[in-house]
C-alpha cells in the first residue's frame, strides 16, 4: 500500500479514528500476556461487581475480570479475522482469477460453485459446517473462511474481466506471454486494489460471524475467550449486571465500526484514483 | 414471461442438485456416519448390521441419495431422532413465526430506509446527507445481537414496557400481543436492513438524478422535491424491489441472531436446536427447507422485476 494511499484514506476523520482504535486493539491483543491482567483469575466474591477502579469493565459471573477477557477475546477475533480472510483469499482470488481469464467453461463452471456456496445466507451456511465438522476453533476458522470465498472470487473475476481487455494484457499476449504469465504477472498484480478491500470488508465480516456464532453458542467453544460467549452469557444476567453484556459488546461493534469506516475511505480513495468500481457488499448481505 | 419464469426455474435445477447433494452427504461427515448416528455409541455389530439394512444404508450411494432425494421431493424429510416428529411438521410449525417477523422487519426497515434515501438524494453533499449516511453506516454496523440487547435492557429491564422474551401470536388473530412481541425483534432487524435500503436506494437515485428526463424536470421549473420524489423516485425503485426482496429471502433462517437474542420461535431457532442437540435429519430438513425458499425468492423478484419494469427482456 502506497504512502500517498494511506495518506487519502486518513483524511477521512471516521477512517482515521477508526485506525486509531485498531491499532489499540491490536497492540493490546498482541502484548495482552505482558499486560498486568488475568482472563482466568477468580474472585468469586466479586462476581457481577459493575466496573470499578480495580475492573474498568466490572466482574463476570465466575468473579473473573472483564477487561481481561475482553482483551484476550481480542486476540481470538482478530486471529479469527486474519485466519478466515487468508482461507477466503487463497481459494475464491484464484477462482476469481481463472474464471475472469480463461471465461469460457472454466468460468461457467467456477461460478456455479460459487453460486453454491451463496444458496444459503452466510450465517447458515458457517452453522451447517460447524454441524458436520464438530464445534472447535479450527471448525469456526474454516466455516468462517469459506462464506467468504464468494466475494474474493466475485471481485476479483470482475477486475479481471475489465484488466483483460486493457492494451497492456494484449501487448503481453502479443509478444508471446504464456498464459499463465499473463495472469500471475501481468492480471493479478493491477487487480489489488479491490481484492485490498475486499480483505479489510470481509476482516470486518468475519469478526461479527464469529462473533454470531459464537453467541448462538457454537463458535469457539468456551474458555477460550470471545466476545460473542461473553454477550451469550452476558444476556442471561441483564437485570443484576447489564455491564456484563453491554461493554464487551460495545468493544465489538467499535471494532466493526472501524473496520467499515477503513474499507469505506479505501474504496473512495482508489476510486478517485483509477476508474475501477469497487463493490462493497453489505456485511451478511448479498451484493 | 412465463417462459422467462420457467427459464429461470430450470436453471435452479444444478444450483438445488448439488446443493441438496451437499445437505445429504452432510450426514456421511458425520462422526461413526448415519448407522451410527441411528444406533448410538453401544451398538453391537448386529444391531448396526440390522439398521445398515433397515434404512437401505448397504445400497450404492447414488441409489441412497435417489432415494433421499425422491422422498425429500414428496415432502418426507424424515423424523426428528429426538421427538421422532416428521422433520416437515415441524418446520411448518415453525415458518408463519419466521415469516411475521421477517415481513416486519422489512417494513421497519422501508419506513426508516426510503425517507432518509429520499432526503439524502435531495440535498446530496449536504450536512444532511452526512448526518444520514453516518446512520447507515450505524445501522449495519452494529452488531443485531448487541443492539437486540440494548433494546431489551431499555424497553423489557429499565421501562419494562415489552417483553424481553418474545413468543409468536399471529398478527391476523391476535394482533395486540403479536405487536407486542414483535415490535423489538422486528426493530432491531428493521433498523439493519435500514442501513442497507437507504445507501442502496440514496446511490440508485443519485444515478437517476444524472438522467436527461431529470435535467428536462428542472428546465420546465418543477421542484427539486417534486424531481426526487416522483421522477427519480419512479425509476429508481425497479432495481431497488431486488434487494428488498432479497433482504427478505435473507430472513428466512438468515434471522437466526435475532431469534435468539429474543428467544423467538422461528425457523432460525429450530435449526439452532437441532445443531446443539445433534439431530441430523432436522438440520437437513432446516437447511433443505431454507434453501428453497431463498432460492425460489430469489426468482421471484427477478420475475418481477420483469414485470414492473416493461424495458427488461426476459430473455
Amino acid at each position: 500500500m502506497s504512502a500517498a494511499l494511506i495518506r487519502h484514506v486518513l483524511r477521512r476523520p471516521g477512517a482515521l479514528a477508526g485506525s486509531l482504535f485498531l491499532l489499540v486493539l491490536i497492540l493490546v491483543a498482541v502484548f495482552a500476556d505482558a499486560l498486568p491482567i488475568d482472563p482466568l483469575g477468580q474472585d468469586l466474591i466479586a462476581s457481577l461487581e459493575p466496573p470499578s477502579a480495580a475492573h474498568w469493565f466490572g466482574v463476570d459471573e465466575l468473579g473473573r475480570d472483564i477487561m481481561a477477557r475482553v482483551v484476550y477475546g481480542a486476540r481470538t477475533s482478530l486471529f479469527t479475522a486474519a485466519g478466515a480472510v487468508l482461507i477466503a483469499g487463497a481459494v475464491g482470488v484464484p477462482i476469481g482469477l481463472v474464471a475472469g481469464f480463461f471465461g469460457g467453461w472454466r468460468d461457467a463452471l467456477l461460478m456455479r460453485f460459487v453460486d453454491v456456496l451463496l444458496a444459503l445466507p452466510g450465517i447458515l451456511f458457517a452453522m451447517a459446517m460447524i454441524a458436520v465438522l464438530g464445534r472447535s476453533q479450527a471448525a469456526a476458522l474454516v466455516a468462517v473462511g469459506v462464506t467468504g470465498i464468494p466475494s474474493f472470487a466475485r471481485v476479483t473475476r470482475a477486475q479481471v474481466l475489465s484488466l483483460r481487455k486493457r492494451d497492456f494484457v494484449a501487448a503481453v499476449e502479443a509478444f508471446g506471454g504464456t498464459a499463465t504469465y499473463s495472469m500471475f504477472r501481468t492480471v493479478l498484480p493491477n487487480a489489488w486494489s479491490p481484492i485490498l478491500v475486499q480483505v479489510v470488508v470481509l476482516s470486518s465480516v468475519a469478526i461479527l460471524l464469529e462473533a454470531a456464532l459464537s453467541f448462538l453458542g457454537v463458535g469457539i467453544p468456551p474458555p477460550t475467550p470471545s466476545w460473542g460467549e461473553m454477550l451469550r452469557t452476558g444476556k442471561a444476567y441483564l437485570h443484576d449486571a447489564p455491564h456484563y453484556a453491554v461493554l464487551p459488546g460495545l468493544v465489538l461493534t467499535l471494532t466493526i465500526l472501524s473496520l467499515d469506516a477503513i474499507g469505506r475511505a479505501l474504496a473512495g480513495a482508489l476510486e478517485q484514483r483509477q476508474d475501477v468500481s469497487v463493490g462493497l457488499g453489505a456485511s451478511g448481505g448479498r451484493p | 414471461m412465463i417462459g422467462f419464469v420457467v427459464r429461470r426455474l430450470l436453471q435452479l435445477i444444478p444450483v438445488l442438485l448439488v446443493a441438496s447433494l451437499g445437505v445429504w452427504a452432510m450426514i456421511y461427515a458425520v462422526p461413526g456416519g448415519p448407522v451410527g448416528m441411528l444406533v448410538g455409541e453401544n451398538a453391537t455389530p448386529e444391531q448396526i448390521k440390522a439398521v445398515t439394512a433397515q434404512f437401505g444404508l448397504d445400497q450404492p450411494v447414488l441409489v441412497q441419495y435417489a432415494a433421499w432425494l425422491q422422498k425429500a421431493i414428496l415432502g418426507d424429510l424424515g423424523r426428528s431422532i429426538h421427538t421422532r416428529e416428521p422433520v416437515l411438521d415441524l418446520i411448518a410449525q415453525r415458518l408463519p413465526a419466521t415469516l411475521q417477523l421477517g415481513l416486519a422487519a422489512t417494513l421497519v426497515g422501508l419506513v426508516i430506509g426510503v425517507p432518509v434515501a429520499l432526503a439524502s438524494a435531495t440535498w446530496p453533499g449536504s450536512w444532511l446527507d452526512r448526518g444520514l449516511s453516518l446512520w447507515s453506516a450505524l445501522a449495519l454496523g452494529v452488531p443485531t445481537f448487541w443492539l437486540g440487547i440494548l433494546l431489551i435492557l431499555f424497553f423489557s429491564v429499565e421501562m419494562r414496557w415489552l417483553p424481553s422474551a418474545s413468543g409468536y401470536a399471529p398478527l391476523l388473530t391476535s394482533p395486540a400481543e403479536a405487536l407486542r412481541n414483535l415490535l423489538l425483534p422486528a426493530v432491531t432487524l428493521g433498523v439493519y436492513v435500514s442501513g442497507i435500503f437507504a445507501r442502496f436506494l440514496r446511490a440508485a437515485l443519485v444515478e437517476e438524478m444524472k438522467a436527461d428526463y431529470i435535467r428536462t424536470a428542472r428546465a420546465k421549473g418543477v421542484g427539486e422535491r417534486e424531481v426526487v420524489g416522483r421522477h427519480a423516485l419512479r425509476n429508481a425503485l425497479l432495481p431497488f424491489v431486488t434487494i428488498v426482496g432479497l433482504m427478505l429471502a435473507n430472513f428466512i433462517g438468515g434471522a437466526v441472531v435475532t431469534e435468539a437474542v429474543f428467544t423467538y420461535p422461528g425457523l432460525g431457532r429450530l435449526l439452532i436446536q437441532a445443531i446443539s442437540t445433534r439431530d441430523y435429519p432436522l438440520i437437513q430438513g432446516c437447511i433443505l427447507v431454507i434453501l428453497v425458499i431463498y432460492v425460489l425468492i430469489n426468482v421471484l423478484v427477478d420475475a418481477l422485476y420483469a414485470v414492473i419494469d416493461p424495458r427488461v427482456e426476459y430473455a
